[in-house]
């Protein structure tokens, strides 16, 4: 039974800290938190500035090392891979949402896109072909050529989820993905970001303190003071 | 495109086929790289700036420097002579101590030896019509053959010289000895001296060359019959250099037989060693280099710093520290070869600009490939701290 539900878990975090600084700085963001998310399932983390929710997201995006504990992206236990795998394992696991946005300015919105992908073996024109048809799936297929700078909050992050989800990643991590958008934008790209992560298959794993999106998610976890508060369907 | 992404890793879509294209990785960063780099166009013309300030500074001093070389051995390399019969311990092309006449005769009576001919070098002075008085490097040259000289003629022709009391003068320096033109006279170490052409950029480090017969210049600079300054020595064509060399050299006793080569690389070598010249320009140009590389070390770390975010966002979408190291690499030679063309453009603009007999940058092919080598690799090693500051980069930072 044990070994279903685990191979049905995407993310699976059993104990986990991090503790940042040493000695009399040292600060402990997470206090050994047990997390978990399904396969295919899109998961809310909420709390309050400074929680240690965005310290989860890092270490869930294999971009910040623990100091103790287990985290199993698919069966594999990440905290315990050495620092030159991990760039492998982001690249073939994860797909990115970042709350700037964080597009290379001097690629078009295309070419954005395409970079991940051909950072992942693919050929350059199978990237660029890629790249405009997930554009177009995001309503941006009349933005291939345009840079980041031409392009509206709304549009740039519509392009950042189109990149997150471009060689349909495993597993999506945004990080408030509607700090820097009105209402209305930030609802429609979540919802867009929850339907492709739905088409593709991929769990996805939201940080944010938007209430007005929170109806969106599967389950929603509450973090406060590094400990998991509550969580609800 | 089967290789798996890490062994126990069981995503529900195979993610398998990463970096299965190790050159479509570094195409991808090549393309990056570049479009990085021209997309802030003010710190890249900045950057560029100082990659031109290095190749500007550092050829112009190296031209300089291989000037200043050939004026010291273009008599030499335009005497047209095979052998040189100097002087013992004689370094540098100048009047020293007086080579005996034995030594023409014997050139001219070992095999293999085609005409030998003395030459008379010493200093002279020639009084100008202001009153003033002018140094210059008095070439006595034998008819017929004038072997040693005189070369480019601008003006006159070489068998002016066969008049009693001619000369030829360097045509760079006729305004200094007061206006001179075909027929002027002037007082040449107390004698009447007709001006009976010119040449044009017969300007060794000393004072001008001014040449005249032989028997004319050694009756100006009162030497003995039986002495010369040098004998120049011409080979038969299928002469056995080294054994006509060993055959001299066995007659002339203390006195040196040196090839036309070896005595250049003799004066070469004075110059350099002993003279402050090899030191000078080495250093200058070692600071154009030195400042060129601080420049564009500081504007590729600026450019890193800046687009920090950039970076760690590469990092945290799967770039690896090696991959942004070729970024870097792209955008040094990028820099070292864009740097070297438009720098080479403006030296060899200051050149033409500025040549004349009195200063001349002489740039040989090497330099033109040498430097965009270099300066890809002083722009490789500026790249090195921007480098440094990538491998530190936490991808982590993407979330703050």
């Amino acid at each position: 039974m044990s070994t279903t539900v685990e191979q049905e878990r995407a993310v699976d975090v059993r104990g986990l800290r991090k503790v940042y600084g040493t000695g009399a700085v040292a600060f402990e963001a997470l206090k050994g938190i047990d997390f978990h998310a399904d396969a295919g399932e899109f998961v809310m983390l909420s709390g309050p500035s400074g929680s240690g929710k965005t310290t989860l997201l890092s270490i869930l995006g294999c971009v910040l090392q623990p100091t103790e504990g287990v985290v199993s992206l698919f069966g594999r236990d990440v905290a315990a891979v050495r620092e030159a795998e991990l760039p492998a394992i982001r690249l073939g696991l994860i797909g990115f949402v970042f709350q700037g946005f964080n597009l290379i300015a001097s690629l078009s919105a295309g070419e954005n896109i395409a970079l991940v992908l051909k950072l992942r073996g693919w050929s350059p024109r199978d990237a660029k072909r890629e790249a405009a048809s997930i554009l177009a799936s995001v309503g941006m297929g009349d933005k291939v050529d345009s840079l980041p700078r031409d392009l509206s909050g709304g549009q740039k992050q519509r392009v950042a989820i189109a990149r997150a989800v471009a060689g349909r990643p495993p597993l999506l991590l945004a990080d408030e993905p509607t700090a820097n958008l009105d209402g209305h934008t930030g609802l429609q790209v979540t919802e867009m970001l929850k339907d492709l992560a739905r088409a593709h298959g991929s769990t996805v794993v939201v940080v944010t303190h938007d209430n007005r999106i929170f109806h969106l998610a599967d389950r929603r976890v509450h973090i406060e003071d590094g400990h998991i508060q509550e969580t609800e369907q | 495109m089967s290789t798996p992404l890490t062994p126990g890793v069981a995503p529900p879509r195979a993610m398998a086929t990463l970096r299965s294209a190790p050159l479509m990785g570094l195409r991808t960063m090549v393309t990056v790289g570049a479009r990085m780099m021209f997309h802030d166009k003010l710190k890249m013309i900045g950057t560029m700036v100082g990659v031109i300030f290095a190749v500007v500074l550092t050829n112009q001093q190296v031209g300089v420097f291989l000037g200043l070389l050939s004026k010291n051995t273009m008599f030499i390399d335009n005497a047209g002579a095979a052998l040189w019969v100097v002087p013992a311990a004689t370094q540098t092309l100048q009047a020293g101590k007086p080579l005996p006449m034995a030594a023409l005769y014997a050139a001219r009576t070992t095999p293999g030896v085609r005409w030998a001919e003395p030459l008379l070098f010493g200093g002279a002075t020639m009084s100008l019509p202001t009153g003033g008085s002018e140094p210059v490097t008095l070439v006595g040259t034998k008819s017929p053959a004038w072997r040693g000289g005189p070369w480019n003629i601008v003006a006159g022709s070489v068998d002016a010289l066969r008049a009693p009391d001619a000369m030829i003068f360097e045509d760079s320096e006729r305004d200094k000895f007061g206006g001179l033109n075909i027929g002027s006279v002037r007082e040449v170490n107390g004698h009447r001296t007709t001006v009976g052409g010119f040449t044009w950029g017969l300007l060794p480090f000393a004072p001008s060359y001014a040449l005249a017969d032989y028997d004319y210049a050694r009756e100006l600079m009162g030497t003995p019959s039986d002495q010369t300054s040098f004998v120049l020595v011409g080979l038969d064509t299928n002469a056995d250099t080294a054994a006509v060399i060993r055959a001299l050299q066995a007659k002339v006793g203390a006195n040196q037989v040196l090839t036309t080569g070896a005595f250049r690389n003799r004066v070469l070598r004075y110059l350099l060693v002993s003279t402050g010249i090899g030191a000078t320009t080495g250093t200058s140009s070692a600071f154009g280099l030195i400042v060129g590389l601080v420049i564009v070390s500081l504007s590729m770390f600026s450019a890193v710093v800046d687009n920090v975010r950039e970076f760690g966002t590469l990092k945290a979408l799967g770039a690896r520290n090696r991959d942004l190291a070729v970024l870097l690499l792209v955008q040094s030679t990028l820099y070292g070869l864009m740097g070297s063309m438009i720098g080479l453009n403006q030296i060899a603009f200051i050149s033409n600009a500025v040549r004349s007999p009195q200063m001349a940058l002489v740039l040989p092919w090497q330099a033109y490939v040498a430097t965009p080598a270099l300066m890809v690799l002083l722009c490789a090693l500026a790249s090195l701290l921007a480098l440094f500051r990538i491998r530190s980069l936490e991808p982590g930072m993407v979330f703050r």
